[in-house]
């Protein structure tokens, strides 16, 4: 009986790390999706998510505020993916490379600007976003499951429909989409082609530098060189492995989740399996997601194209 | 009036002043990003000077920090060359660093003229295996090679922890968060060129590596193959060439480079398998190849130069409270400022004279 309780009390702890942990995953994929929709192939979302991170640590170590934290953190991640815009749309620089490119530059930046900032004072911690206290996260099983959660996590499940909505039910989503697929329509139509490119990249970066605020926020006491761990590399992953659709990559950010909750909970599930195997699954699983997965069909048609007007 | 147009082949000498013009613009942004966080710029940089080339003992320092550089930024260029957009080098150090360790394990007594060959041999094919996984999984599943790289990059390092802490190559005794194994015998430290500063036969090997590349891409069918991969590799395909096994070759070519990166800091310089001594050499490596243009001989010099720069970004740190990591952070601008003065080259203003009646 008291081993029921206690597996019970397991799986319940993991939904709930579940949740917490699909939050920045989703904030990232949702906006990035917007970007790659927009057919540029943002590779620098792990770049854009550090950078938020390190935003968000630098702004609640320095003023406390959360509320702070997280605009600093959208701002860094917008400065990112602004750079990624002008290095593609603009300069019609390689996407793959402009995108290595600010990853290596953010996690460069980050390292030195963090080790000048501890430099001589020791790393002062903060207190981030703590999950609401309210009668409903009392309820047994879903209380915490559900209602113990931090509002911005709800929020970011509020984002898959939103975008649904903002891609495949308004005006501007169909241009956005059709940026992707030929922009050449849309210069004809008068549209702005860079603008709009532009548009998607800021909105994909705020919403990247979000939630790497929200991981920092709410995860941590204090900042890691290699707080995003890859997680930005797996939001491009979940995009392509969802077939570049919000319910695909909502799918594919659970996976990833579940993968990383477990990993939270090695040491009390006790399988007697090595702790870096917990680590490295979600790594795992993705590979495993893009050799089994093949939505070729479904990418962007001119994703990753520079375009220039009067080619192609 | 003036218009800007595309340039696709620009002069030698409109490339190489677009080149200084980003190297001047880097280090004058490297020198407003140091004053930013409260160090004086002139000071940091105549640290870094100083302990780069300031001293034989500081020359030979930075040629040991340029060795790996130069060969993960070989491996970058190859790949790059190509168009098979590999960030793998760094997992394939770790997996180099790793197979050359087994070499080690399998026959620790033996002489250093069959262990060194032998470790020698197991690193670059350790790194030539992972590099070939990415490639199997691109011409198999069409799995995109920058994403199945990094992939692998961050499974290799979990292995790596697991077999050094929990698993069978830690050291016995240990505490266990080092995350090191036992020393390695004598026999299999790699000679020294000079005993003070252990500059390592990795160097020559590097030394070596640049010229074999280099050779390699501008003379050879295969070069000849990559190059023509990286240009249009349909064409290649009509023109009956197995791009397939192509791929193979020159992720596996790639991934041995890196692969000897790995095997040449472990018997080189740290003496035993640490994860943390290998950690971001790959990554630099595929900055090193984009500034160098992806030619090998680049390749070498800008090895050199970011090693002195790591060196002296060391002796700063020690000298000032400065942290080294400015090395990573001016890498990270560098090759910002590198790309956008390639796109400067390849446009040129043109004066339009309005035509009258």
């Amino acid at each position: 009986m008291s081993a029921d309780l206690y597996d019970g009390a397991i799986v319940v702890s993991i939904l709930a790390a579940t949740l917490r942990t699909m939050t920045p995953l989703l904030f990232s994929a949702m906006g990035e999706l917007v970007t790659q929709r927009a057919g540029i192939w943002n590779m620098s979302v792990e770049g854009a998510m550090l950078s938020g991170a390190f935003a968000a640590y630098i702004a609640i170590a320095t003023t406390g505020s959360p509320v702070l934290a997280l605009l600093a953190a959208i701002f860094a991640g917008m400065m990112v993916s602004l750079l990624n815009a002008i290095l593609t749309a603009s300069l019609k620089v390689d996407h793959f490379v402009a995108g290595l490119a600010l990853n290596l530059l953010a996690a460069g930046l980050t390292l030195f600007w963090f080790r000048a900032f501890i430099s001589g004072r020791g790393q002062p911690t903060f207190d981030g976003l703590a999950p609401p206290d309210w009668a409903l996260a009392d309820l047994p099983v879903l209380g915490p499951i559900l209602f113990a959660q931090r509002p911005l996590t709800w929020l970011a499940f509020l984002c898959v429909p939103l975008v649904w909505f903002l891609l495949y039910r308004t005006r501007q989503g169909l241009e956005l989409r059709c940026l992707g697929e030929n922009p050449a329509v849309l210069d004809f139509k008068g549209v702005n082609v860079v603008a709009r490119q532009y548009a998607a990249s800021l909105f994909g970066g705020a919403m990247t530098g979000l939630g790497g605020g929200f991981l920092i926020l709410a995860f941590s006491d204090r900042f890691l060189p290699d707080i995003t761990a890859g997680r930005g590399w797996l939001v491009v992953v979940a995009i392509i492995a969802g077939g570049w659709r919000p319910l695909g990559v909502l799918a594919a950010v659970t996976v990833f989740a579940f993968l990383e909750a477990l990993a939270i909970h090695a040491q009390v599930l006790g399988l007697g399996l090595p702790h870096q195997l917990f680590l490295a699954a979600p790594y795992i699983a993705s590979l495993l997601l893009l050799t089994h997965l093949r939505h070729r069909d479904r990418q962007p048609a001119l994703l990753g194209e520079v375009y220039r007007r009067g080619e192609r | 009036m003036i218009r800007i147009e595309r340039n696709p082949a620009p002069s030698a000498a409109t490339l190489a002043l677009s080149y200084v013009g980003a190297c001047v613009m880097g280090f004058a942004i490297s020198a407003l990003l140091i004053a930013a966080t409260g160090y004086d710029p002139a000071e940091a940089f105549g640290a870094i000077w100083q302990g780069a080339v300031g001293s034989q003992t500081a020359m030979i320092g930075s040629l040991v920090k340029a060795t790996p550089l130069i060969l993960t930024g070989l491996a970058a260029a190859i790949a790059f060359r190509a168009r098979l957009w590999s960030i793998g080098q760094e997992g394939q150090v770790y997996a180099g660093a790793m197979a050359g360790w087994c070499a080690v394990l399998l026959v620790p007594d033996a002489p250093a003229l069959l262990l060194i060959p032998l470790a020698l041999i197991f690193g670059a094919a350790g790194g030539a295996g992972l590099g070939a996984v990415a490639a199997g999984l691109r011409t198999r599943y069409g799995v995109n090679e920058i994403i199945s790289t990094v992939m692998l990059n961050y499974i290799i390092v979990y292995l790596l922890s697991w077999l050094l802490s929990g698993g069978a190559w830690g050291e016995v005794g240990a505490t266990v968060s080092y995350q090191q194994s036992p020393p390695a015998p004598e026999a299999a430290q790699l000679p020294n060129f000079d005993d003070r500063g252990r500059l390592h036969l990795g160097f020559a090997i590097a030394l070596a590596a640049s010229l074999a590349c280099a050779a390699l891409i501008a003379r050879t069918p295969l070069g000849f193959e990559i190059r023509a991969l990286g240009g249009n590799g349909e064409a290649l395909r009509r023109r009956g060439v197995d791009v397939g096994r192509l791929t193979l070759v020159v992720m596996a070519l790639s991934g041995a480079l890196a692969g000897l990166a790995g095997i040449g800091e472990v018997l080189g310089v740290t003496d035993r398998l640490r994860g943390d001594e290998l950690y971001g050499l790959g990554y630099a490596g595929v900055v090193i190849g984009l500034i160098a243009g992806l030619r090998p001989i680049g390749v070498l010099v800008a090895g050199l130069f970011f090693g002195g720069l790591a060196n002296g970004a060391v002796f700063m740190s020690v000298l000032s409270d400065a942290p080294a990591a400015l090395a990573q952070a001016i890498q990270g601008v560098l090759l910002i400022s590198i790309l956008c003065g390639g796109v400067a080259a390849r446009t040129r203003l043109r004066r339009t004279v309005a035509h009258v009646g």
